[in-house]
Parts: structure tokens; C-alpha cells; sequence
């Protein structure tokens, strides 16, 4: 074989690492629509409000006295699932002068239970 | 051998530089953009945030003996009628009026009652900024009302409702 010269073999090296540096930044680019659309789309599909908003009603229809109380549960409990396609439930109960209170909120994606007390 | 074979490790180095390079270029026009699909819906997001809290404003009672204005707006308008104080409240409240910069937002009010003993839904319009014709691009916020009156043509009394206000820029 011919005499080969290789006086310059580190910038052969260095080539060899820029465009690897360039292969691996084009490969973080390519995924970055993937992982951003993911997040977004979490994001959104959270129930934030709806479970606080929820949270809020039931709260308040705890002091409502017994009968009362049936109709605003089935208010509550029907319109979540005709309107905001979430199975709501809750039911309180009071013992030694504590009220404790179980939420259950489901709409397929995110789940939520809550069990909690008030003096 | 014949002399003059010394690039072949040469034509192999350029055969892999080339390769790297192509490659690179194809994942790169690939991605089309960083402006993420998922960005889009982030108007949305704010248009929503912007209902609900406009909307939680307007439950909130001035104090702890008297019903919120949210609550008292939907107890004393008759069925059918559009209630021009909610429609003044909530334009202030999302900076459609008011002082200050002024948004372009639409909006279409609605409250939803439960039939008691058929368990059916009816929805009764509240108030409307404008016709909704269809083609807006909408979002939904909502909130929830205890009132203490007999609403949604019952007699039964105290009534969970929810408040549906659909949101647009035109």
C-alpha cells in the first residue's frame, strides 16, 4: 500500500464530532413537536376548575338541612353527567359534632376523591 | 497492486460524512417548525380561565348574608328572558367594556336546571352579546349556582344549577 498521510487525522476527528454534535441536535428538534403537543394536550384535558368548581357546590350543599338536600344532590350528580360528562358523587355524615364528606369526581381521564371533615 | 490506491480510507471517510450530513438534513426538515401543534390551544386555555374567573367573580356574595349577584341574577329572570345584568357584569368583568383595553369577546349565556321528578335536562338562555351562528370557534365555561328559590319551573327549593357561558373572539 501507498505511503498514506495522515499528518491530519485530529481533523478528520474533529469533523466526525461536529457532525455527530449536528446528528444528535437535529434528532432533539425532531421530537420537540411530539413532546409539546403531549404536554398541551394534558394540560388542557386537566379538569382544574371543573373539580374545584364541583368541590365548591358540594361544600356548600352540606348545610342545606335533609330533605332539601336530595334534590340538590340529584341536581348536582345529573347535570355533572349530562354537561360536563363527569360521574359525580358525594355524601356526607356527621358524628361526634364532626361533618366528614367523600367527593368523587370521574371523567374518564382524570379521577378525583376527596375525603375531608369540618367541625 | 497498482500504485495510487492510497484514498480509500479517504472515499470511505467522505461516504460516512455524507451519510451524517443527509441524515441530519432530513431530521431537520422533518420537524417542520418548534411552533408546536399543541401551542395552538393555548388561546383557548386563556379564553377559558378568562370565563370561569369572570364567572366565579360574579358568584362571589359582597357578604355572607345575601345570595352572590350570579345567584340572584338567575332567581329573579323570568323563563325566557334575556337579563341585561349579567350581560353588563360579564362584559366588565372579561374587559368587552369598561375602562381599560378592550377585548373582542362574544359571548352566549346559558343556565341548565334539572326536571325533578323526570330527571330531564332544560337549558333557559340568560344572556347573549351576540347570535351564535355556528361557525365561532368556542370554549366552555361554567359554574355552578346553588340558588335558594324555586327555579326551573319546580316548586322544590333550594336548586343546584350549572351556568354554561360560551366564549369567542370574533
Amino acid at each position: 500500500m501507498a505511503r498514506l498521510n495522515d499528518d491530519a487525522q485530529w481533523i478528520v476527528l474533529m469533523g466526525f464530532l461536529v457532525s455527530f454534535s449536528f446528528f444528535f441536535l437535529a434528532l432533539v428538534i425532531n421530537q420537540a413537536t411530539v413532546v409539546g403537543q403531549t404536554t398541551a394536550e394534558s394540560v388542557i384535558e386537566f379538569p382544574k376548575n371543573d373539580i374545584r368548581d364541583v368541590r365548591h357546590v358540594i361544600g356548600e350543599s352540606v348545610r342545606i338541612p335533609y330533605p332539601e338536600n336530595v334534590t340538590v344532590y340529584n341536581d348536582i350528580t345529573l347535570l355533572s353527567m349530562n354537561r360536563k360528562s363527569a360521574v359525580v358523587d358525594y355524601r356526607n355524615f356527621t358524628l361526634d359534632n364532626t361533618t366528614y364528606i367523600q367527593i368523587h369526581y370521574n371523567n374518564e381521564v382524570t379521577e378525583y376523591n376527596e375525603y375531608n371533615w369540618t367541625p | 497492486m497498482v500504485s495510487g490506491d492510497g484514498g480509500q480510507l479517504y472515499t470511505i471517510e467522505g461516504f460516512a460524512a455524507a451519510l451524517i450530513m443527509i441524515i441530519t438534513a432530513y431530521l431537520v426538515v422533518n420537524a417542520t417548525s418548534v411552533y408546536t401543534a399543541g401551542d395552538t390551544h393555548i388561546n383557548d386555555m386563556q379564553l377559558e380561565a378568562l370565563g370561569t374567573d369572570a364567572l366565579k367573580m360574579m358568584d362571589t356574595p359582597v357578604s355572607s348574608d345575601v345570595p352572590s349577584p350570579l345567584a340572584e341574577i338567575i332567581t329573579y329572570t323570568p323563563v325566557g328572558n334575556m337579563n341585561a345584568t349579567f350581560k353588563t357584569m360579564f362584559m366588565n368583568y372579561t374587559n368587552v367594556s369598561g375602562a381599560g383595553p378592550i377585548h373582542d369577546i362574544q359571548f352566549n349565556a346559558t343556565y341548565i336546571c334539572r326536571k325533578d321528578p323526570e330527571n330531564s335536562i332544560t337549558i333557559y338562555p340568560l344572556a347573549s352579546s351576540r347570535n351564535l351562528t355556528g361557525g365561532e370557534h368556542t370554549v366552555r365555561a361554567t359554574k355552578w349556582v346553588i340558588v335558594d328559590k324555586a327555579v326551573c319551573e319546580d316548586s322544590e327549593k333550594p336548586r343546584a344549577v350549572l351556568v354554561e357561558v360560551l366564549l369567542w373572539r370574533d
